[in-house]
């Protein structure tokens, strides 16, 4: 009678289990897997199962990620999950990293990564602090924003993913001129562009003959010998600035 | 012509104070300066026979005034203009009437949200019948308020609160003496009705439920008991037949949305046009669009009643272009299925039977790793409604290309919680897009389409002016040839828009309306 009553109540925890990992999992996939990925492994958003993250951040740190945001960041808040919604996710992005799905672990060298990073003229596109070209993404905290895998297909194969913030097009004018960039916005009657010298065109479309949207990134593919690769990215993930802490922010002048 | 006080310039005054009568409602478009219902009219064509503003003058059409509501949250309201007067809903149970010419407010009506009820509710406007004014609220009331002074008259509860359970989101429809609403919830595990209230009392005369359960006619397309949480919300407003006096509703998705296991049957009413009684609810007809809905193709959009030649005879017909990406015109005395037709990209269906049945394509359904359809779950078209001009006899439709990706999980009803039956994503593979498509109901060609950047929210408004108003997702409101679909004129309002545009008139002058953000604009050429 006794083993009844408990196996009866260990099946029941079971399930109750179950449906709190299923209720995870639809939390998971229908608010965090599009940026962090299916598996948590990371996207456009950073892993979520990197030893660093899984060891040094407490669930309640989690939880108020969640539900606060990361400001200055493409993390929003969800404000509107509930207490046990929170316990579930948690408990399911936990249950993900303890599954067979690893995130790539990284070795390299740093400064020379630094150099290759240099060498190749990322700057002249990519901005870290104050240091280089606001025509692509920032890179300032990239190594906290994206998972090792996702930097390094973006340097290979940068037409993978690509952001639709960072879509490239090319217009031609009625005139025959040609402008290339960045559309930082399109609607049916305009377009706006982040040209490479980093200023913008705002288009009329009616001085337009046609708006082509580039099929690929306008990020070359880099073919990097392997080394070389490696050590970019764990330069690329040594990039955790806050773009927006106060102590990289210029002092205001002249009030005292 | 039809005699009416309010055609008479020497009965001006007298037109102020005038009733709006059962009378002037059935013949709302012989007053094309005024907007009497959601619609416009009954029939919902949304076409207006004002030509001050034309297709050779829309481009001097400016912004005559603006009337901020101060509220956030989506602004779909429909006004309704009655002589002079115009009457708005805003988020949080708001009313307000205004100088139609203007924007002056004469008043404003807040709902009195009992203390617990936090509640920023959308609400897509007003009815009117003799000098009452209708509205439902976010907690699931229905309020009539005094048309002159705002003042609440009756109060009646359509369900008992609960969060995350039913709510009020539609405009009224007035048919006779009583005013006829629907529920919404469908995400919310409710079982959705249609009711008529006495609009002397408050009353509820007939309550129409769209989830038929054991035992009743339809009750067996629902396994279990799962009608009980099956969804079928009625969340746009009907429209109406005076002749045949037949009120024809849209019925929303089942639930849960997007896991059908727990529901196996076709799940009648859901996903299907009801045509009821106005006077007691009772079901003459239905006709089911996607039986055992998976993709959430609620069948709210417009059900629009015309009388057209159909095969060489006149035959009256409801039209729908539905949220599936078919186009659908019904026998609206019998209920028959005439024809339907893709209006739009679509990847679920082979076609449709002679009865009118999709006839379903394999692996359409959702399953827990995520199967991409087209159209994703927000349909090829939804709430914004489509107008059809009778002179060069096109049907405007803002048309959404957009697919989704369909996840599927056991759902877990818990009472006060969405119950989805899990999830569904955008399909990242390709740029979402749209349209304004000018659409020949019966032969299901295009005559003329205006590409869309995005996929819209706003629907489109007929003119004898030989125009067609659009809005898009950009926040631009349009004007259009009608015949050519040429783009003539254009405003950037400066927020996306979700509602659909109106017309009318106030002292020989034509207004065009359209909310957006918070505020409402209204256009008018210059003096």
């Amino acid at each position: 009678m006794k083993t009844a009553f408990l196996a009866l109540f260990a099946f029941s925890c079971l399930a109750q289990n179950e449906q709190d990992v299923a209720s995870g999992k639809a939390l998971f996939r229908s608010n965090c897997a599009f940026c962090h990925g299916l598996t948590a492994a990371g996207g456009r958003g950073p892993s979520l199962i990197s030893p660093r993250l899984i060891h040094n951040t407490s669930d309640t740190d989690v939880k108020a990620i969640i539900k606060n945001g990361i400001a200055g960041t493409t993390m929003p808040a969800f404000e509107s999950l509930q207490t046990d919604d929170l316990d579930h996710l948690v408990n399911y992005i936990r249950n993900l990293a303890g599954s067979d799905v690893k995130a790539a672990t990284i070795t390299g060298d740093v400064a020379h990564g630094r150099q290759v990073y240099s060498a190749n003229g990322c700057a002249n596109c990519h901005r870290v602090g104050n240091q280089g070209s606001i025509y692509g993404p920032e890179l300032t905290r990239i190594g906290a924003a994206r998972s090792a895998d996702y930097l390094k297909q973006s340097i290979v194969d940068p037409s993978a993913d690509i952001l639709p913030e960072y879509q490239g097009v090319t217009v031609a004018t009625k005139d025959g001129k040609k402008v290339r960039g960045v559309r930082i916005n399109e609607d049916n009657f305009s377009v706006q562009i982040r040209k490479s010298d980093q200023t913008f065109a705002m288009l009329d479309k009616s001085d337009l003959q046609s708006v082509t949207s580039e099929t690929k990134s306008l990020m070359p593919a880099y073919r990097l010998p392997m080394k070389d690769l490696g050590d970019l990215i764990a330069y690329m993930e040594t990039l955790r600035g806050n773009i927006n802490a106060a102590k990289d922010a210029e002092k205001a002048k002249g009030i005292h | 012509m039809k005699l009416s006080a309010c055609l008479s310039l020497t009965l001006g005054l007298t037109c102020l104070s005038a009733q709006v009568t059962p009378a002037r409602l059935d013949n709302a478009l012989s007053e094309p300066k005024n907007w009497l219902t959601y619609w416009g009219d009954y029939s919902a064509i949304r076409h207006r026979n004002l030509k001050q503003v034309t297709a050779d003058n829309v481009q001097n059409l400016r912004l005559d005034w603006i009337y901020q509501t101060g509220e956030t949250g989506a602004f779909e309201t429909v006004p309704l203009v009655v002589d002079g007067v115009m009457y708005i809903t805003a988020p949080k149970g708001i009313a307000v009437a205004l100088d139609a010419k203007s924007g002056r407010q004469l008043w404003q009506y807040k709902h009195a949200f009992p203390p617990d009820r936090k509640l920023s509710g959308v609400n897509r406007g007003m009815a009117i019948s003799g000098d009452r004014l209708f509205m439902v609220t976010p907690d699931s009331n229905v309020v009539a308020l005094e048309a002159k002074t705002g003042r609440l008259i009756w109060q009646a509860e359509m369900a008992p609160y609960k969060a995350g359970s039913h709510y009020g989101s539609l405009a009224p429809l007035v048919i006779h003496d009583k005013v006829l609403v629907g529920i919404s919830g469908g995400e919310q595990g409710v079982r959705g009705f249609i009711d008529a209230y006495d609009i002397a009392t408050g009353k509820r005369a007939w309550r129409f439920w769209t989830v038929p359960l054991k035992g009743e006619p339809g009750g067996d397309t629902w396994l279990g008991d799962s009608a009980m949480r099956g969804g079928g919300p009625a969340w746009m407003t009907g429209t109406y037949d005076p002749k045949l006096n037949l009120t024809y509703w849209g019925v929303g998705n089942p639930g849960p949305d997007l896991y059908g296991e727990v529901r196996q049957g076709d799940n009648l009413y859901s996903c299907s046009l009801v045509a009821l009684d106005p006077d007691t609810g009772q079901l003459k007809w239905h006709f089911q669009f996607t039986p055992h809905d998976l993709h959430d193709w609620d069948a709210e959009e417009t059900p629009m009643l015309l009388d057209i030649e159909w095969q060489g005879k006149p035959r009256k017909v409801v039209m729908q272009a539905n949220r599936n990406a078919f186009f659908y015109i019904l026998d609206r005395v019998t209920g028959e299925y005439l024809t339907g037709r893709p209006f739009a990209p679509q990847t679920w269906a082979k076609g449709l039977d002679d009865k009118g049945r999709p006839q379903l394509l394999p692996n359409t359904a959702p399953t827990p790793d995520g199967v991409k359809v087209c159209p994703g779950l927000a349909g090829a078209t939804n709430w914004m409604a489509p107008s059809y001009n009778p002179d060069t006899k096109l049907f405007y439709i803002a048309v959404r290309n957009q697919c989704d990706v369909f996840y599927s999980e056991p759902p877990i009803y818990t009472e006060g919680k969405a119950y989805w039956g899990s999830v569904f994503r955008g399909a990242t593979d390709e740029k979402e897009s749209g349209s304004l498509k000018a659409y020949d109901p019966l032969t299901g060609k295009t005559a003329w389409e205006f590409p869309y950047q995005k996929a819209p929210w706003a629907g489109t408004l007929s003119t004898a002016g030989n125009l067609v108003f659009a809005g898009d997702e950009d926040g631009y409101l349009m004007a259009f040839n009608a015949k050519t679909g040429k783009n003539l004129w254009k405003m950037n309002t400066g927020a996306r828009l979700v509602t659909s545009p109106i017309t009318y008139e106030v002292d020989g002058r034509q207004y065009v309306t359209m909310p957006s953000g918070g505020s409402l604009l209204t256009f008018a050429l210059p003096h």
